[in-house]
């Protein structure tokens, strides 16, 4: 090991870390912001640090502190179990959390004759490593509702528990047709194959290419999370809460904060396995490497123009109503953020231009390939999580045995139907 | 040396789980120790550099194993009460013991005797890739006669569930 792999492992690992904690609090905001624009309203953008709104991300952080200042309660036949009771949603966090550091979030990097790969877990079985650890989120849920001694709490267990189990037949039979057809069951492997074209103009992305896998994976995925449509496990109208009933302030929070670690864990996964992952259509990173000088004037042309967008949109919406005389601030925010972005814009660019400068292939480019391939997939990833919240406001609520019918009736044999499709045309026509 | 520290913390978490399982009154706590026992032996597992093994470990003893026993014992849903009273239950204890202690310290000697007696194993020995392999040319015909195996224990699961339906149609 020498110190630059450590320094790219440590840098990876911050990374993952970042990108499933510090997601949380924007998630939330974005729930509330979304399901307010769908339903014609605001949501929360009151909120402010010093006259700093940020569209109300701030919010988030009061929930925050609010959550940990409440007050711990716990039901009363807890007594000496209590280490038990806080268990089970450190059970659920965790497992999320740790399902999403198997995700790659760029290429392989090459730096010096050393290849290091961008993947907090270096590991080559990051499919099975999903489903496996993706599955105890489940243990936490039961535990949880079974030790509130409630019977909502445990008919919200019960539900999840047989929702995951059914719906894990239909994942991981469409996740095995996906390995037929990628032939590996390395997520970094899986997003170099993606980088191909299909019928000659396509990219070779895994939905393209197996469309019905991806329908069957997704919804398998949406239920794995335990969101809407498939929420039973919590449907507040029959049971309450569901297993979190008699939970409170941060053991309450863990759950909460569970279910949006497991949806950006499952956002990663489908970007992973359906939408070419970490790469640009049509742009590998061979691509990407031999021609990183065209690339980067396309984005030094590109950015400006998109800051100078988002400026306008900015100063033309973050007004209050124009009756109201004061305007607590806004234009100051305005002002400020347009400031450091049109920083921030200047320095990327001088960056950019300088690189393109150097020879193809150097060291400054390569790091420059992995930096733009990172920043390619948490747009993705955030697309697919905002997906995930649109689609969470938009359809209603299944019942408990519409959600088996369509996991036992349809995914199941659909999946299986696949699975010999797709065997047929990997060992007939392709070899 | 990282190694044995690992390993000595896995056997003692094996062991207390284990204990834990056997001993423990509130049934919450027993499924914890069950829970920790698999998840121990998938450590292990993963020391050996068994990467299949240790996956499937968490993917069907931790993710499927646990869930549906967990399932059974909270529709049980067993009282304090409902447990049968256990008599004699210290003379059990040593008569248990010392019936098994012979073959504790047979075991032990076994273990020491082929303790450096197994061949080193490959690269790649024990990956997802190497093990999916032997499965499907060295051992074709035990694995899909394994699956009709469990194919036969489905129906009879099938059949033993809607025993009380078969019977409604016969009368």
């Amino acid at each position: 090991m020498s110190t630059l792999s450590i320094v790219v492992t440590l840098a990876t690992i911050v990374l993952a870390a970042l990108l499933a904690l510090l997601m949380i609090p924007v998630l939330v905001w974005l729930e509330r912001r979304v399901c307010g624009l769908i339903q014609d309203r605001l949501g929360p953008n009151r909120t402010n640090l010093f006259g700093f709104r940020l569209g109300g991300v701030v919010q988030s952080f009061a929930d925050v502190i609010k959550l940990v200042v409440k007050e711990e309660y716990y039901p009363s036949h807890i007594g000496k179990g209590r280490w038990l009771f806080v268990l089970a949603p450190m059970i659920t966090f965790a497992s999320a959390l740790l399902a999403f550091m198997v995700i790659p979030f760029a290429d392989d990097l090459v730096l010096y004759g050393e290849r290091m790969k961008i993947q907090a877990l270096p590991v080559e079985y990051g499919i099975l490593w999903y489903l496996a650890i993706g599955s105890v989120g489940v243990i936490g849920m039961v535990f949880g509702g079974w030790m509130s001694h409630n019977k909502y709490s445990l008919l919200g267990a019960l539900r999840s528990a047989s929702q995951m189990v059914s719906y894990e037949l239909a994942l991981g039979l469409g996740v095995i047709s996906m390995i037929l057809t990628y032939g590996t069951i390395d997520f970094n492997a899986m997003v170099h194959w993606q980088s191909g074209t299909v019928l000659g103009f396509l990219p070779a992305w895994g939905a393209l290419v197996q469309p019905l896998a991806a329908i069957v994976v997704i919804v398998a995925l949406f239920v794995e999370t335990n969101r809407a449509p498939f929420s039973v496990a919590e449907g507040e109208s029959e049971i309450v809460a569901g297993f979190m009933t008699e939970y409170t302030a941060m053991k309450f929070a863990m759950y909460f904060m569970g279910e949006y670690v497991a949806m950006n864990t499952a956002s990663a996964v489908i970007v992973t396995m359906f939408f070419g992952g970490y790469q640009l259509p049509w742009l590998s990173t061979e691509t990407l490497t031999a021609h990183f000088s065209a690339v980067a004037w396309t984005i030094v042309v590109a950015l400006p123009l998109f800051v100078w967008f988002f400026i306008r949109w900015m100063k033309k919406n973050n007004t209050v109503r124009p009756t109201v005389s004061t305007d607590w601030g806004r234009h100051f925010e305005t002002k400020v953020l347009s400031v450091v972005l049109i920083a921030m814009t200047v320095v990327i660019d001088l960056i950019l231009i300088y690189i393109s400068t150097l020879p193809e292939g150097s060291a400054a480019t390569t790091v420059a390939v992995t930096l733009l391939q990172i920043a390619v997939f948490v747009m993705k990833l955030m697309a697919f999580n905002i997906f995930f919240i649109v689609v969470r406001w938009t359809l209603p609520r299944f019942r408990y045995d519409q959600v088996q019918t369509l996991g036992w009736r349809y995914l199941l044999p659909l999946s299986l139907l696949n699975i010999f499709v797709t065997a047929i045309v990997v060992v007939g026509v392709l070899s | 040396m990282p190694e044995k520290i690992i390993l000595t913390l896995l056997g003692l978490f094996l062991v207390v789980g284990a204990l834990t399982v056997v001993i423990a009154r509130r049934p919450a706590t027993n499924a914890i120790g069950f829970l920790a026992v698999l998840l121990a032996v998938a450590g292990l597992f993963a020391l050996l550099n068994q990467s299949f093994l240790f996956l499937a470990q968490i993917l069907v003893s931790v993710g499927a194993v646990v869930v549906l026993t967990l399932i059974v014992i909270l529709t049980v849903n067993l009282k304090e009460e409902q447990f049968p009273k256990e008599r004699f239950k210290g003379v059990w204890i040593v008569g248990a013991s010392v019936l098994t202690a012979p073959f504790g310290w047979l075991l032990y000697k076994t273990l020491v005797s082929v303790a450096n007696a197994f061949p080193k194993t490959q690269k790649g020995f024990g990956s997802a890739e190497a093990v999916g392999k032997s499965l499907f040319t060295d051992w074709v015909l035990p694995f899909e006669i394994l699956s009709l195996l469990l194919l036969a224990a489905m129906v009879g699961a099938i059949i033993i569930g809607k025993k009380e339906q078969a019977y409604d149609i016969e009368s």
